[in-house]
């Protein structure tokens, strides 16, 4: 079974308390220690970094390129800056404070695609809006190698509820044509595969909550299993450790167990992976 | 026997909450989604490039001939609620009110003495209080775990505001407030909830970034005795989801509410929890969610508060976060307000 980390903002977890959250905020707002998180993840056998990108994170991983050959796999778009931007600025208005936010040779890049666009954009259609903000947030990445990508699981779960396959068939048409492979984030894979058929083989990976206790399989954990079971290969587990209430040990023997494809680790999970194979000292500094 | 016929529900406003519960009523099992309202131009397209699909109305009245609801769910600008309200019930539909339900108590008192006086059902939006933890949380106390509670500690802290902002949401008199009413008001309904109806608010409140208040400190009063204190700010880093806790103290123990998990501390056995400390963890409680609309903002909350409003409508029974839970809160709300201008005290009738 293969192994990601998940670099999104820290801001955008849960933790058990708010003196925790200030923890691992603080701690991993700073580049050098997401360089030590990915060296942590290379030493318990992580392959790929995946991350919502923001500046931060987008800058300390480019330096981390540099000497280190780890994947990137990015989220996009950044959806909880997005919907923060929403409430003043409106749909459109969101967006545009993006588009001008590009460097200009994105944005003649992204400003092509909208202009083709026009109609649906200024309708606030909803594929168009993701698809739109998808692509200015990987123009706007600069010297970083992404070579997985995949729509924010806000937009996702959304437009499973809506059925709106041809966003999934774009998004992961668009991702081959740039040279990447799509991939889902949900939290409702059965819905997944009942909305998208046999679409789904167009993601080459598939995230989706696989724990010893069922935590936040929906609809429950039989049919997640049964569905997960039936794509091995496709499959990588997250929400690994039930909220923490899992050893990552044994979080990571019933992965194995089960047969994933992979699974991925919050940087909680990554700390006590490392703890276990007694190479650090235990807890954030 | 149960009503088979999925319940009728219509969805006034299209904004991004009406969004949201128009998908849940498309993908629960017991609902059928069968119209919006919006004023909007080109609702219709946005909402059906989304995969909604029912007719959308620019106004009530059309909505209400053409699409006959049983249910309404009223997610329009808070200051709209109580106009909405009135043009609703023409007819007796039940009544689900986004959060804040009105910007004062006066139009919060109404609204339940029209949802009364129609013997309609209805329920408010504090989505929170519907998570499975903070349900066990509020069994517990009511089971009497912690005996007779005492005083409380609670925070409810998100990174949202950090310098002016437009629109409705921070105009006070459109949207009732600041973060105490948006934000803070989510732990102000679970509060209410555990602790009963709200006497005596001692607050202050501070506007350091918008036109609204963006921090807030509320010493609480309920009428059962319990007292203790909110923490509330949306200018605070570190959180791009709402952060909250609440931390119980009563004679024979503590309970200290998280997200993920409750932590227990007795001074003696009780029931199935020992002395000393325990914890329970959400993902040891029943998982009863086929659909998770929102996993990281409300999570599963969306669906159970669906289902819950779902019941009352077809069992005829109030459900806990009725419009009366949600008139306390917005005694509370308005009582910090009150207090914060006055500088004093303010007894809440």
């Amino acid at each position: 079974m293969e192994l990601a980390l998940d670099l999104s903002p820290p801001e955008s977890k849960h933790y058990r308390s708010w003196s925790e959250r200030l923890r691992y905020v603080a701690r991993y707002s700073q580049p050098e220690e997401i360089h030590v998180a990915c060296e942590m993840a290379r030493a318990v056998g992580v392959t790929s970094l995946m991350a919502v990108l923001n500046r931060r994170t987008e800058a300390a991983l480019r330096e981390f390129q540099i000497w280190r050959d780890l994947s990137v796999w990015a989220v996009v778009p950044n959806m909880y800056a997005f919907i923060r931007d929403l409430t003043d600025r409106g749909l459109v208005g969101a967006a545009l404070a993006r588009f001008l936010r590009l460097r200009p040779s994105a944005m003649v890049a992204t400003g092509v695609h909208a202009l083709r666009e026009l109609g649906p954009l200024a309708r606030s259609d909803f594929s168009a809006g993701a698809l739109w903000l998808s692509q200015m947030e990987l123009a706007a990445v600069q010297g970083l190698r992404v070579n997985r990508v995949f729509l924010h699981p806000q937009l996702t779960e959304i437009a499973l509820a809506g059925r709106a396959t041809e966003l999934f068939t774009e998004f992961a048409r668009r991702a081959r044509s740039l040279g990447l492979e799509a991939g889902l984030v949900t939290h409702n894979p059965v819905m997944a595969a009942e909305v998208l058929g046999g679409e789904l083989k167009s993601f080459a990976a598939i995230v989706a909550p696989c724990n010893p206790k069922g935590y936040k399989m929906v609809p429950d954990r039989s049919t997640s299993e049964a569905l997960l079971g039936s794509r091995r290969g496709q499959f990588w587990a997250t929400e690994l450790t039930a909220g923490g209430s899992v050893p990552v040990a044994t979080a990571l023997s019933h992965g194995r167990e089960f047969g994933l494809a992979g699974a991925v680790l919050e940087l909680r999970s990554l700390e006590a992976a490392y703890r276990d194979s007694s190479r650090a000292p235990a807890g954030p500094r | 026997m149960a009503d088979p016929r999925p319940l009728r529900c219509a969805v006034i406003g299209a904004g991004r909450m009406g969004m949201v519960h128009g998908h849940l009523l498309q993908v629960y099992p017991g609902t059928e989604l069968v119209g919006f309202a919006d004023p909007q131009s080109g609702a219709h397209e946005r909402l059906a490039s989304q995969g909604l699909r029912a007719p959308v109305f620019r106004e009530v009245p059309e909505l209400l001939a053409a699409a006959q609801p049983e249910a309404v769910f009223i997610c329009t600008p808070t200051h709209t609620h109580l106009a909405v309200t009135r043009e609703c019930l023409v007819r007796p539909v039940h009544l689900f009110m986004e959060k804040p339900v009105a910007t004062s108590v006066a139009d919060a008192d109404t609204i339940l003495t029209l949802a009364r006086e129609h013997r309609v059902m209805h329920a408010a939006g504090y989505v929170y209080a519907h998570l499975p933890i903070v349900e066990e949380a509020r069994r517990l106390l009511a089971e009497g775990v912690l005996g007779e509670i005492l005083r409380f500690s609670a925070h409810a802290y998100i990174s949202e505001v950090f310098g002016p902002k437009s629109g409705w949401f921070f105009q006070r008199e459109l949207s009732g407030g600041g973060v105490v009413a948006n934000m803070g008001s989510h732990v102000l309904f679970i509060l209410g909830w555990m602790f009963g109806r709200i006497r005596r608010v001692m607050a202050t409140t501070r506007s350091h970034a918008s036109t609204v208040e963006d921090s807030a400190h509320a010493l609480l009063w309920f009428e059962g005795g319990v007292t203790g204190m909110l923490d509330t700010s949306w200018s605070m880093p570190g959180a791009q989801m709402l952060d909250y806790g609440i931390t119980i103290d009563g004679r024979q123990g503590t309970l200290v509410l998280g997200r993920e998990q409750i932590l227990l501390h007795l001074l003696r056995p009780m029931g199935d929890h020992p002395e000393g400390w325990s914890e329970i963890h959400a993902s040891d409680l029943p998982a009863d969610t086929a659909f998770d609309i929102s996993p990281h903002i409300g999570g599963e909350a969306f669906y159970r508060q669906l289902r819950v409003f779902e019941t009352a409508c077809r069992t005829s029974v109030l459900p806990f976060c009725s419009l009366d839970e949600a008139a306390n809160t917005q005694r509370m709300i308005e009582g910090i307000y009150a207090s914060a201008a006055s500088g004093q005290p303010v007894e809440v009738a």
